[in-house]
Formats: C-alpha cells, sequence, structure tokens
C-alpha cells in the first residue's frame, strides 16, 4: 500500500498527465492544504510513559479505601495541609496539577477516570505496545491506531476508489474535494523518535526538534548539535539532485523529506513566540508542547500531534502531596495549562489527551510505590470537550471490586475514549477498522466531546 | 581447511547450476560483489579481491566453516565488553538482580536498603542496562570488523526469526547465552537442533511464557509463535486445534534456578500427559517430556516448514518478494538434507535466482545495515559505544530492541518514509563530516588520491561497489566546485553525499 502511495507521489505527475489532466489539477491535488487546514481540527496525545498512578493523579477522596490502602502515598482529603482539589465532591485533583483547576472549572477540562486496556498485562512494553496499536492482545496488528486515523480522514471523498490511486484523482479531477494526502505534516511526533501510535502507511514524521530539522551534518543523530537550524542548504540540494529522476520507494521517501523541509521552510513555526505571560516547564517535555504550539499557529496542516513524557513508574518513594510524583504532576500541569494559554482561541479546534499504559496497585508496596496495576484515568482538554466532569463509572476501591483483587478496575476501555475523539472531533469518515476488532459503538462513548 | 567433501560437493553443485562458464573479468567481478553485498556486511574491495582470487565457490566454502577463519582481531575487540561474553553465573553475580539484591538486603527497611545500592553501585554493580548496551555493541563490532563475516549475517538473521525481546525480565540477563548457545552455534548445523536450542533455552521460556505454561492453565503463547513463526508459517496447514495441541504437549517445558541462573527443567507435575492430536500424529497418553520433543521433530521435518524457512531467506537475502522458483529450490534442498542449514545456504548462494539480474541491488539495507556497511566501508575506526546507536534508537533497529516474536522486517517498505530517509541523509553527513561520536574516519587515505579519474571517483566506486559511481560523482562534483574551499572539506562533503545516495541505501 505505501508503495503505492509513494508511487503515486514519485510517478503520479507523468501518469496524471498521460491521462490528459489538467496542470492545473496536478498542482491542487499534489499541494493542497491537508484537511487540517481545512478543518482547523488538531489531536495532540500525550503518552505519559511508565504507567500513572491514577489514584493520585485523580484521587478518589470520597473513599475511605483509598486512604486505607494508601498509608504514605495518599492525596490528603481537600481543605487539609497538602489536599486534593476538590472536583465534584468525591474526586479531586492532585495539589501538582493546580494550574489545571480554573480549566476544570471553566469546562474545558474532563477526566475519565478508570480508563485503559481490557488486556491483563502487567508489562510496560506490551501494554504500551497494546495501547498504541490500540488492539490489546493481537500482536498481529504492526501500525498505530492514530496512523489509521489519518486514514480514515485522509479525504472527503467516497472511500470507493482509495485503492487506485489513478482512479481516486481522476474522481477528484472529475469535480471531488481535493485529495488530502498530500501534506507530510498531518501526523507529527515532537520530542523523540516515531511512536507505534504514529506508525503504518499515512506518512508521519517524527521531529526530535524542530530547530534542528532540516538537512544538516550537524542535525545528525549521534552528531553534534547544529549551530543553527537549516544551515546546510547547499548539502540539501545536492542529495535532493542525487534522487531526482530515480523512482521508486527511496526516491518517493526521499521525496516526502524535501517536501517536509520546503513546507516548514515557508511556514516558517519558529517564528511563533509563546504567547505573553506564558512560561512552558524547562526540560524536553515542555520543549516539545512549545514546538507542537508553533506548529499548531503555523497552520502546517497539523492534525494529529504526540509528545511523550516520561518517569510515571514509581515503585519506590512515590511520595504524596509532594515528592517524586508530585514533582511529574507539577511538570505536567504546567506544561498543559501553558500549552493551553499560549493556543488561546486556537483551543476551540484542540483536543489534548493524556494516556498511560496502565495504572498502578491500589496498595503500597514496601519500598514507599506502588506496583504494576490495571486501571488508571486521562485528562481530555480543550475547546470540544464538555469539561468539568469526572467521567466513566466508578468500580469503587472495595476488594470485591478490584481487578484481580489488587488494581483498579477498568469500566471505560481506553479504546471508547480513541473512538469518541476520531469521529466526533477528527470526524474521520471511515473509522471502522482504526480498532481492529472493536467496532465502534456511540453507545459505549464516555461523551467527552460537545 | 575446511573439510574437502563439501567443497567438492559446492563446486559439483555450482558447476551444474551455472548455465556456462562465466565470461571472466567484468562479470565474474560484479556477481562477486553481489555475494558479498548479501553474505557480509560490506565488500570492501580487499574482500572483493580476495574472493576473486580465491573464487567465490572457495570463499563461500570458507565463509560456511568459520572455525577455519582466524578472527584473533575482533575477539580482542570484545575484550572490553565482557557482558556480551560472560559466562550466566558470572553474568548474574556482576549484574545482581531486584530478586538478588531483595535477598541480599532480607527484611531490611528502605534505609538499609538504600545503603546497600549505594554499596553495591560503589563496588562497581552495574545495572543490567549496561548488559544489553555491551551486547547490542559486541553485535555492531561484528557486523563491522569480524572476518567470519557469513557467520556473523546468519546468526543476526536466525536471531531475528527467533527473535527474544532484551527488555523483557530476566531476558536482559539471559538474551547473550541465548545467541551464543542456541543461535549461533546452529546457524550451519541441522534445523532440529536450532529449534530445539531455542525451545528449551530460559530466554525463549520467559520471553513466550512457557515457562508459565501449564496444565490446566495452559498458556499458547509460545506454541503458537512456534508454529506461526519458528516453523510451519501462517499458511502453514495447521489450526487452532493443533495450537492448543502443541500448548498441552509443551507443558511443563519450564524454568527452575540454579542460586541465580534460570535453567531449563521439564517440571512433570505441570504436564498434561492426556492423549493428543497433532498434526495428524497422536502423542500417546502417559508421557512426559516427549510429548514437546515429539512435537518439535514432527515440526522441523514438515514440508512446511521447509517453505517458510526458504521464503524468509530468500526475502532477507534475495528480493523482498521472492521468485517462487527460489523458495522451491531452498525448500527441496532443506528436505533432501534434513534441515542441514549449511546446505541450505550453500544452495541459497549459488542459487540461479541470487544471481539473477532483477537480484542485484534489489534490497533495500535496514538501519543496521547500513551503519554496518557505511563503517566496513570506510574502513572506520567505531568505538564501541558511538554515534550511530543513536541513529539506530531513531530508526527502530536497535540491536536486541525488538519488541515482536516476530523480530525485525526484512522488507524495504517497513523501513522507507520520509523521516527515515531524512534520519538516513543526516547520518551520512554526519559520518562524512566526521560528527559522528566515537567514529574516524580517515577520509584522505580511503583512496589513492593520484587516480587518474580522479579522487571523488576512486572515493565513489570503492562505497558504491554495486554500481552507480559515475552517476553520483557526477552530482558531487558539481556541488563541491560550487562551493568547497579546503581540499579536507570537499572530500568529507563527498564521502557524505555518496554515504547519502540512494545508491548507497541499496546493497
Amino acid at each position: 500500500m505505501a508503495i503505492e502511495r509513494r508511487m503515486f507521489l514519485k510517478q503520479g505527475g507523468l501518469a496524471l498527465l498521460s491521462l490528459g489532466l489538467p496542470p492545473g489539477f496536478l498542482a491542487r491535488t499534489l499541494f493542497a492544504e491537508s484537511r487540517a487546514a481545512r478543518t482547523g481540527r488538531t489531536l495532540i496525545c500525550i503518552f505519559q510513559r511508565g504507567a500513572v498512578d491514577g489514584l493520585a493523579m485523580v484521587p478518589p477522596f470520597g473513599e475511605d479505601a483509598y486512604f486505607a490502602a494508601r498509608r504514605t502515598t495518599s492525596i490528603p482529603r481537600p481543605g487539609a495541609a497538602g489536599g486534593a482539589i476538590d472536583l465534584d465532591g468525591f474526586f479531586g485533583l492532585h495539589p501538582a496539577l493546580d494550574p489545571l483547576a480554573p480549566l476544570y472549572e471553566d469546562g474545558e477540562l474532563a477526566i475519565v477516570h478508570a480508563c485503559g486496556s481490557p488486556h491483563p498485562t502487567r508489562s510496560h512494553f506490551e501494554a504500551q505496545d497494546y495501547l498504541e496499536t490500540a488492539a490489546p492482545g493481537d500482536r498481529r496488528v504492526r501500525d498505530g491506531w492514530l496512523n489509521r486515523a489519518l486514514s480514515a480522514t485522509s479525504c472527503a471523498c467516497d472511500g470507493r476508489t482509495l485503492a487506485d490511486r489513478a482512479a481516486h484523482a481522476a474522481d477528484h479531477a472529475a469535480g471531488q474535494a481535493a485529495l488530502a494526502e498530500g501534506s507530510p505534516l498531518r501526523g507529527i511526533a515532537v520530542g523523540g523518535d516515531l511512536p507505534l501510535a504514529m506508525r503504518g502507511p499515512v506518512p508521519t514524521l517524527a521531529i526530535p526538534d524542530l530547530e534542528r530539522f532540516g538537512i544538516d551534518a550537524g542535525a545528525g543523530r549521534g552528531g553534534a548539535r547544529a549551530r543553527e537550524r537549516g544551515v546546510d542548504p547547499g548539502a540539501e540540494a545536492a542529495l535532493a539532485e542525487l534522487y531526482r529522476g530515480e523512482e521508486g520507494l527511496i526516491a518517493g521517501a526521499a521525496d516526502e523529506s524535501f517536501d517536509a523541509i520546503e513546507r516548514l521552510r515557508r511556514a516558517d513555526p519558529l517564528r511563533y513566540a509563546p504567547a505573553a505571560g506564558v512560561e512552558y516547564p524547562a526540560g524536553p517535555f515542555g520543549r516539545s508542547l512549545r514546538q507542537i504550539a508553533q506548529l499548531v499557529k503555523a497552520d502546517v496542516g497539523l492534525e494529529v500531534a504526540f509528545a511523550d513524557v516520561g518517569g510515571w513508574d514509581t515503585h519506590q518513594a512515590q511520595g504524596g502531596s509532594g515528592g517524586q510524583l508530585a514533582l511529574r504532576l507539577a511538570q505536567l500541569g504546567q506544561g498543559l495549562r501553558a500549552l493551553h494559554d499560549d493556543l488561546g482561541d486556537r483551543m476551540a479546534d484542540v483536543v489534548v489527551l493524556t494516556m498511560s499504559e496502565f495504572g498502578r496497585t491500589v496498595g503500597e508496596n514496601g519500598t514507599g510505590g506502588t506496583d504494576h496495576g490495571h486501571g488508571t484515568c486521562m485528562l481530555a482538554l480543550g475547546g470540544p470537550v464538555r469539561g468539568g466532569r469526572v467521567l466513566g463509572a466508578w468500580p469503587g476501591l472495595d476488594r470485591d471490586a478490584l481487578h484481580e483483587g489488587r488494581d483498579l478496575a477498568i469500566t471505560t476501555d481506553f479504546r471508547d475514549v480513541f473512538a469518541e475523539i476520531v469521529v466526533r472531533h477528527l470526524r474521520a469518515e471511515r473509522p471502522d477498522g482504526i480498532f481492529p476488532g472493536h467496532p465502534i459503538d456511540p453507545a459505549r462513548f464516555p461523551a467527552l466531546l460537545a | 581447511m575446511p573439510p574437502r567433501a563439501p567443497i567438492r560437493r559446492a563446486l559439483c553443485a555450482l558447476l551444474l547450476a551455472a548455465p556456462a562458464a562465466p565470461a571472466a573479468g567484468q562479470d565474474e567481478r560484479a556477481d562477486v560483489v553481489h555475494l558479498l553485498q548479501r553474505a557480509t556486511y560490506g565488500a570492501r574491495p580487499e574482500d572483493v579481491a580476495a574472493a576473486i582470487a580465491s573464487g567465490r565457490a572457495a570463499w563461500l566454502e570458507g565463509q560456511l566453516h568459520p572455525v577455519t577463519i582466524d578472527d584473533s582481531g575482533f575477539r580482542a575487540r570484545l575484550e572490553p565488553l565482557a557482558a556480551a561474553t560472560l559466562p550466566l553465573d558470572a553474568l548474574f553475580s556482576a549484574y545482581p538482580t531486584p530478586r538478588a539484591k531483595r535477598e541480599r538486603a532480607g527484611a531490611a527497611d528502605s534505609l538499609a536498603r538504600r545503603r546497600l545500592r549505594d554499596e553495591m553501585r560503589a563496588a562497581g554493580e552495574a545495572s543490567p542496562r549496561r548488559i544489553g548496551a555491551e551486547l547490542a555493541a559486541a553485535r555492531l563490532q561484528r557486523a563491522v570488523y569480524s572476518e567470519r563475516q557469513l557467520e556473523s549475517v546468519m546468526t543476526d538473521f536466525w536471531f531475528n526469526r527467533f527473535n527474544v525481546f532484551w527488555g523483557k525480565g530476566l531476558d536482559r540477563w539471559l538474551v547473550p547465552d541465548y545467541e551464543r548457545e542456541a543461535i549461533r552455534p546452529h546457524v550451519f548445523g541441522r534445523f532440529e537442533d536450532l529449534l530445539s536450542a531455542t525451545a528449551r533455552h530460559p530466554a525463549m521460556l520467559v520471553y513466550l511464557d512457557n515457562a508459565r505454561n501449564s496444565t490446566p492453565d495452559v498458556n499458547e503463547n509460545y506454541a503458537r509463535e512456534l508454529l506461526e513463526l519458528h516453523t510451519l508459517g501462517i499458511d502453514g496447514g495447521y489450526g487452532q486445534a493443533d495450537v492448543e495441541a502443541a500448548a498441552r504437549a509443551l507443558t511443563g517445558w519450564s524454568i527452575a534456578f540454579r542460586g541465580e541462573v534460570p535453567e531449563f527443567r521439564f517440571r512433570p507435575a505441570l504436564h498434561d500427559a492426556q492423549e493428543k492430536r497433532f498434526l495428524g500424529h497422536t502423542l500417546p497418553a502417559g508421557r512426559g517430556i516427549e510429548d514437546g520433543e515429539d512435537v518439535l521433530a514432527i515440526l522441523a521435518r514438515h514440508p512446511a516448514t521447509a517453505r517458510h524457512v526458504a521464503h524468509d531467506l530468500a526475502q532477507a537475502f534475495v528480493s523482498d518478494d521472492p521468485p517462487r522458483g527460489l523458495v522451491d529450490r531452498l525448500a527441496q534442498a532443506f528436505l533432501d538434507t534434513d534441515g542441514d542449514l549449511r546446505e541450505v545456504t550453500r544452495a541459497l548462494f549459488t542459487a540461479p535466482e541470487f544471481f539473477a539480474a532483477e537480484a542485484r541491488n534489489a534490497k533495500v539495507k535496514s538501519p543496521f545495515e547500513l551503519v554496518a556497511s557505511a563503517l566496513r566501508l570506510t574502513a572506520a575506526e567505531a568505538a564501541a559505544f558511538n554515534g550511530t546507536f543513536q541513529y539506530l534508537r531513531a530508526a527502530g533497529e536497535l540491536p536486541y530492541g525488538a519488541r515482536d516474536p516476530i523480530g525485525y522486517p526484512e522488507t524495504a517498505e517497513a523501513w522507507i518514509d520520509g523521516g527515515a530517509m531524512l534520519e538516513r541523509m543526516n547520518l551520512a553527513l554526519a559520518l562524512g563530516a566526521g560528527k559522528t561520536r566515537g567514529v574516524e574516519i580517515d577520509v584522505a587515505a580511503l583512496v589513492d588520491e593520484a587516480r587518474d579519474d580522479g579522487y571523488f571517483h576512486a572515493l565513489a566506486e570503492r562505497l558504491l561497489p554495486g554500481g552507480g559511481a559515475a552517476r553520483v560523482v557526477a552530482v558531487v562534483s558539481a556541488d563541491v566546485a560550487g562551493g568547497a574551499s579546503a581540499p579536507t572539506a570537499s572530500a568529507e562533503r563527498a564521502l557524505g553525499l555518496i554515504l547519502g545516495s540512494p545508491e548507497f541505501q541499496r546493497r
């Protein structure tokens, strides 16, 4: 499938000319603004890699069992010193997430609790893979759900001809909406490598650092830091020349590289400074969020952005209102708040969603921490979110209610959260198959979005 | 020297397979280059010259008998990488597991535990991450510097085909031994021995959960992958009932601890001793380990296994969509020799389909192959831990980092997209410019500058033995003439462009 796409990229021009189609059509098709540029809708996924303790992030202070199970890591009741921020009289927000409290009050932040994967694995790598493929238990699924979501939003036209590129293009020439798969900037992972969630046939891009994106010997992984961005136009031109006139997979992909570089050069996202008064937290996570905001503001056609934030695997000395986990949560809260404030009015078309591979044990272990558990919670933030609510049925923390007698049970399958966002926010037109073996059923949606 | 009989057999096979005596000179050189581009991690000029001098068949024969090849130069490079070579006992004591740490700490409180941790750190006891890092370093060193190139290439192929993810639990300690004992000794041995060694190795028992496969709580994970990936293949004509029967036959194939070290142990109490039907065979009731042994023996000789192995070899070494005739030929070689992998490998690298025009330069290098060939062809001095690993991580092919049992892909489509090409081009420019940490390339010394047709041409021919040098040189010369300052700077730029060219991405 990918070969066909790249053959189209590489040879489509000639093929279409031979069909006698006008060159103007060609320009419109190949350089059509992507769908996000038309709809302006963006999903920003934040992966809390390492399994975050949902019971610390959004503590159920209304349960006595919570305090019984957590002698050193519980968050005190609202009003007490270091207490949780009361959300609804039962759930609270970790005090370190204080920057997010006003967003909850304003109805822009919702929480889905007791949420996660139905697969019982407690292995980080398996559970992360299952979250990213959105196919728990099925190792045969090798591409990511976000890539499949991009595929499902690829084109506004009838999907009937998508398998046949030439016929598809001809449909468009006959007057249908423009082919929207042209931009390699529809799906971008910022701050690291391309995660499994983004891998698949639709072109997506990892941008470890926007300031170093481009052809540059210094930007090579393992190389020294670049002096400045895009410093080597000579090498870029020479490499482009080396790939010109070549055909096939490698040359088509190289064209995508040069195309992405050129689009970013034109859009120049780095010229967007954070809004007045906005300060991203120091460190790689804050940096990733700032660059995602720059890409959104530059209208590069970003539909799905992805960033990792780690440090959640708190087996030892997790802490309560203060301590290790609180520091990580403070960074998360400050980062999301900065992103929200920086994007300003643009948040009307943005949903930010946090996720983690599983939660942690309800009880504490012998080293002041928690071990690998099951259910956790997700935060959803943005204009389209019907916020100010903690969603999902609460299974409770009584022993009988726990998963395998030890972990928070799951009442919302994470795929139903993803599915609602794919359908209602990204407006996927062909969403079937994004979640293999899990048909989309609006009745199971947590009702996150307006 | 290798035993004589196989040589004779190989020569006969070669003479029978070859349509006619090949025209000497350019054709033979092209054949040798093609062979070396697939059977090694990079066809250096000296390798090509040596293989031409000895003859293609003799070169292959030598490589098929790696013990006959002196590899002391590479051995010396392994010395600092102890974790890759230590026996299991020593490895487990040098890198204590969390379990061992807990036991040593006894019921002590967290303060005592912390003190113990600090003491261990002070005593130089490192985190198991070090094992993975040294193991990965050893793989790259071997690929670049070992003289036993074919053994290295085939070990990596078979490891990948019987993949174990380094990051799963005790596999952080077990994978070095798995490769050393279960894979490498068998790559030119019998497939059945390879299959049996992987089935019994604790690394596999942990990775695919067979250590926990017991009656009545049968765990099918290993049995399913055994049939689908290791032997018959997804279209190999088995059903769910066969998976279940294999899983039941393998109940009790478990591990036991000798001190810290997990070892294979068959546990009769956990074994399902009832009768089973597997692929039309009856495994009688009342037995023990024989059930699993029979399953492995049936699978190792099954025609579907022969076909599956043949397909995977042809795909990895000839073309992403291998010709049917080649798959048939290799499957037949497998069945004729009862799965003798030396014979099957010889059949692969002497097959007419292997040397067909459409097979030349038809494979795209994986990220690891790209790095290894770049270092090898540039005669680089690469430190054990060097900047290319950051590229490999970004490209998604860190050695021993494949999480899925299917291992890393052998086809181009999985490795090539816009982001990947950008990483490749930047890696190339960084290598050329000497900006890759821990990698030294003496650009000036790489080729004889006094050649008539120029330095760039000589450089391109060295790095692109498969062809395309002239085309690349035209672009490189124009670029360098356009804005070069110092001669060394232009040589560095030229090297970067050649390594970043489409020609260098292929083999």
